[in-house]
């Protein structure tokens, strides 16, 4: 791997060293400047998961996007540790904070200590190509070796295969062309885009210890997809206000489907694009709108959804012009309902509370991580919504007294020693008096679990 | 101490010559079932076939089998006699619950062609004792006629299974006997018998990979279930809708003293014991003003059996322990349903489908009965050019809800008189999604 890469390095050279615009290896010294590898540690309840990402420099502030798979949706900010930021060949490391991530584009933000900000070079100074990559053309870009090897940067380069809207704009090349999240350039040096993760190339790492849980996403070293410089030098500027990546605009529904082109044929609507709403949550603000089930959604304030392919982007488009929005805008909806035409004012809300903010607690005698009950785990559940009776199990730590006792993550507390769970705050003082409590034998939960009920008797010393 | 050991081999001479006349009898009783049945999975309506083991228990050729050897899906039923002579046989009556079948034997052909058979005799499975000496006859892997030898090794094992007999539930109103007596595919539907040839259980399954564990319908839930199929072709049970589990272990925290209650593990969303007020980590003390114990697993078939065997539309009255309060509550019972509805095929679609049932509907949280479940779609043919898929509910056709299969059939008569375009409305978890089934 290691001598295949340096092949490929030196042969990708020659084309380059005879090109009129700067030394290639010119351009991508300065280029470097650009680009960080961030370590941190994802603190687990029982364990520790280090993390290894790279990340793009985008502003004299020494902020760094990274990509959106870097952290798994759930994972709460308290639990990142120790951000440390590494320049190409070096073993030095800056610390960094983490700001949070941005819905929409889905980034995650983090900024690096002042001191370490004197070398680098927000990705924005380099030109933008003003044209996009036409098919064929060559692409480059920087990869980075991993943390034994010094970050060592080295090149690559590879032809555009073909231009998509996933809704974005991005072009897959016919090999990798970056480590995912750095930045690819055209010949003349002109920014064309930042890889993104690649399609297919991710997978999860699951812990040794906790079945079931994925801990950490890990993305292979190098991308051939390249998200164009149009579709992110516009939201460079959407640094999260909090590390919670509020204000997120919230619409409330949930299923979502597109219409196929087959459908949109039989009820005359052919070259337009839809999405048929189902599953709206009570009380949302698609909800109070009016939006009824069966609704298919034609425009947003007076665009059509454009015809996207594969069918299924058209539902990410709907989602993405949701997020670019701020809570309390209103979207005009032009929707078919049965036969007729229909209007509809939404006043978009504010995402209720997500996993990630949850509030939680380790109970390390018991065994088990409980968190708050919220909205969303209503809808899976199927309760009633704005019910917040019960607390959820987060994280059952193996071979540990409840785990023993068949209490599994996700279920949904409804009992606590008999007693029914009204708030968090019950639960937790329930709790924290059996965990005190060394004397305690046993105690019995209520809990549900795919619309089933159970009683488990966990049994303590 | 000489004069004992012969009176012991005299005895035993005896017996031996009363179990064999009493076992050849048996073994005259004994047939193969070759079966050829409709399977709706694939997206189209195919005949499979199937080999297995029934007994015949009466003079006018009634034949016990398992209801996962013969269902009512059934087209062709054929017997094989003692005398390996082959007859037809009817569907009398099915019961998966219990996982028998009665048939009857064409006694017409039976007359015509001059054949005979024996009717087995029943023996008192209540009677059996662990380390019994039993028998297992029947057509394992289509080897007609094989005898296998096993004691009982447990006679009361308690398993439910909710899909045990071909997706149908089974086992909640009874325990099974467990045997080591080898028992293998094909043997299903076969008698277990004791050494006189007298029939204790129906054999009906076995851990596959496992060494010698089988199990057997007991003789007593047999004959009692064969009397009422033969009459009525069913059995009607009344429903409440209430999960119940042991109280081991848990008599302390509900401060309950031993052996005194059964715990309610789960409610049915909607069901009349919902609708009573019944809630999960409930005691039932009482049922219908009897004291209930439901100590361990093997006593919970004869609870739910209580409450199953009483005419549907009863009032069940139960006496409930709830934290310290004593409440009395009272559910009215239901008809018991499956959670497998109708099967049918829609050949010209490439489509198979199955009715939403209400145990169904309530098992996926679904909001109603609305519609029915994809059981497979034919590669290439309309449905799965539409893209529905296995597991899609089919709500909606054009602007008819299916609230009934009858009304797809009707739907589908009309498209097959005059194919066009029809829009269907599908759901996966609740999502809903449009599907154009075109000619």
């Amino acid at each position: 791997m290691k001598f295949h890469r340096c092949a490929l390095l030196a042969l990708s050279l020659l084309p380059f060293a005879i090109a009129p615009a700067a030394p290639v290896a010119d351009m991508f010294n300065d280029r470097l400047k650009s680009v960080v590898a961030v370590e941190f540690f994802v603190q687990a309840e029982t364990e520790r998961q280090p993390v290894m990402v790279l990340g793009t420099v985008i502003d004299h502030a020494g902020t760094i996007i990274l990509p959106g798979a870097a952290i798994l949706t759930g994972v709460a900010p308290g639990q990142l540790k120790d951000f440390k930021v590494y320049r190409p060949g070096s073993t030095e490391s800056a610390p960094a904070v983490y700001l949070g991530q941005d819905a929409f584009t889905g980034w995650h933000f983090v900024r690096v200590d002042e001191k370490a900000r004197a070398g680098l070079v927000p990705v924005t100074q380099w030109t933008a190509a003003k044209n996009e990559p036409a098919m064929g053309e060559e692409l480059w870009g920087i990869g980075l070796r991993n943390k034994d090897e010094d970050f060592q940067p080295y090149f690559l380069s590879s032809r555009v295969a073909v231009t998509m809207k996933l809704p974005q704009k991005t072009v897959i090349l016919g090999s990798d062309v970056a480590g995912p999240g750095l930045p690819v350039f055209n010949a003349a040096g002109e920014l064309a885009g930042i890889a993104q993760t690649s399609f297919g190339q991710n997978f999860l790492i699951f812990s040794r210890n906790q079945r079931g849980n994925p801990i950490v996403l890990v993305n292979v070293e190098e991308s051939s997809v390249v998200l164009l410089a149009g579709e992110v030098l516009p939201h460079l500027g959407r640094v999260p206000r909090s590390v919670a990546g509020r204000p997120i605009a919230w619409f409330g529904a949930y299923g979502l489907q597109p219409m196929d082109p087959e459908v949109a044929k039989l009820l005359k609507l052919e070259n337009q694009s839809g999405v048929v709403v189902s599953d709206i949550m009570k009380s949302s603000p698609a909800d109070q709108a009016g939006l009824q089930e069966r609704d298919i959604v034609l425009a947003i304030d007076g665009l059509p959804l454009p015809r996207l392919k594969p069918d299924r982007v058209v539902v990410s488009y709907f989602g993405q012009e949701i997020l670019r929005r701020l809570p309390g805008d209103v979207v005009t909806l032009s929707l078919l309902r049965g036969a007729s035409r229909v209007e509809l004012k939404v006043r978009l809300g504010d995402e209720p509370k997500l996993v990630r903010e949850a509030d939680r607690r380790y109970f390390e005698r018991l065994g088990f991580t409980v968190r708050e009950f919220l909205y969303n785990d209503g809808i899976l559940h199927r309760a009633s919504p704005g019910t917040t009776e019960g607390v959820m199990v987060h994280f059952v730590k193996p071979g540990s007294a409840v785990a023993t006792a068949g209490l599994r993550p996700d279920d949904w507390v409804r009992e606590i020693d008999g007693a029914g769970i009204k708030s968090y705050a019950q639960a937790m003082e329930k709790l924290a008096a059996i965990e005190a409590d060394k004397n305690r034998a046993e105690f019995v939960l209520l809990v549900s679990r795919g619309g089933e009920t159970q009683v488990l008797r966990v049994k303590l010393n | 101490m000489a004069a004992i050991t012969l009176l012991a081999l005299g005895l035993a001479g005896a017996a031996e010559a009363a179990m064999s006349r009493g076992f050849n009898r048996l073994l005259d009783a004994v047939v193969r079932i070759d079966v050829r049945e409709i399977e709706f999975t694939d997206g189209a309506k195919r005949i499979s076939g199937g080999v297995g083991s029934g007994v015949i228990i009466s003079s006018d050729g009634l034949v016990l089998t398992n209801a996962h050897v013969v269902s009512p899906q059934a087209v062709e039923v054929s017997i094989t006699l003692a005398s390996l002579e082959r007859v037809n046989a009817k569907l009398v009556g099915w019961d998966h619950w219990t996982d028998l079948a009665l048939l009857r034997i064409d006694l017409d052909a039976v007359k015509r062609r001059n054949l005979s058979f024996t009717a087995a005799e029943f023996g008192d499975s209540d009677e059996l004792f662990v380390g019994q000496t039993v028998f297992a006859v029947g057509t394992p892997h289509g080897l007609t006629r094989t005898v296998t030898r096993g004691i009982i090794s447990n006679n009361d094992r308690y398993f439910e299974d909710s899909r045990g007999v071909n997706g149908y539930e089974t086992g909640a109103f009874n325990t099974w006997l467990q045997t080591d007596a080898a028992i293998n595919p094909g043997n299903s539907g076969g008698p277990l018998v004791t050494e006189d040839g007298k029939v204790i259980g129906i054999n009906s399954r076995g851990y596959i990979g496992a060494d010698n564990l089988g199990f057997a319908i007991p003789a007593k839930v047999a004959r009692s279930v064969a009397a009422t199929l033969v009459k009525t072709g069913s059995v009607t049970r009344s429903y409440a809708g209430i999960g119940f589990r042991e109280l081991q272990d848990l008599e302390r925290f509900y401060a309950l003293s031993a052996n005194t209650g059964v715990l309610v593990g789960n409610v049915d969303v909607g069901s009349p014991a919902a609708k009573a007020g019944l809630r999960a980590g409930d005691v039932v003390l009482t049922l219908n003003g009897r004291k209930v114990d439901g100590r361990f697993p093997e006593q919970l078939p004869p609870i739910q059996q209580t409450i199953a065997s009483l005419p549907v539309g009863s009032i069940v009255k139960l006496g409930v322990k709830r934290g310290d309060q004593l409440v009395e509550l009272s559910a009215v019972t239901e008809r018991l349903e499956s959670r497998v509805g109708e099967e049918w095929a829609f050949e010209k679609w490439g489509l198979t489908v199955r009715k939403v049932s209400r145990a169904y509907a309530r098992e996926n949280q679904l909001t109603d009965e609305t519609g029915v479940v994809v059981l497979g779609v034919q590669p290439g043919y309309p449905a799965a050019e539409a893209g529905l898929a296995r597991g899609d509910i089919l709500t909606k056709v054009g602007s008819k809800t299916i609230a009934e299969l009858a009304q797809l059939k009707a739907l589908y008569e009309a498209y097959e008189a005059k194919p066009e375009p029809q829009l269907v409305e599908a759901q996966r978890s609740r999502r809903i999604s449009l599907y154009v089934i075109k000619p």
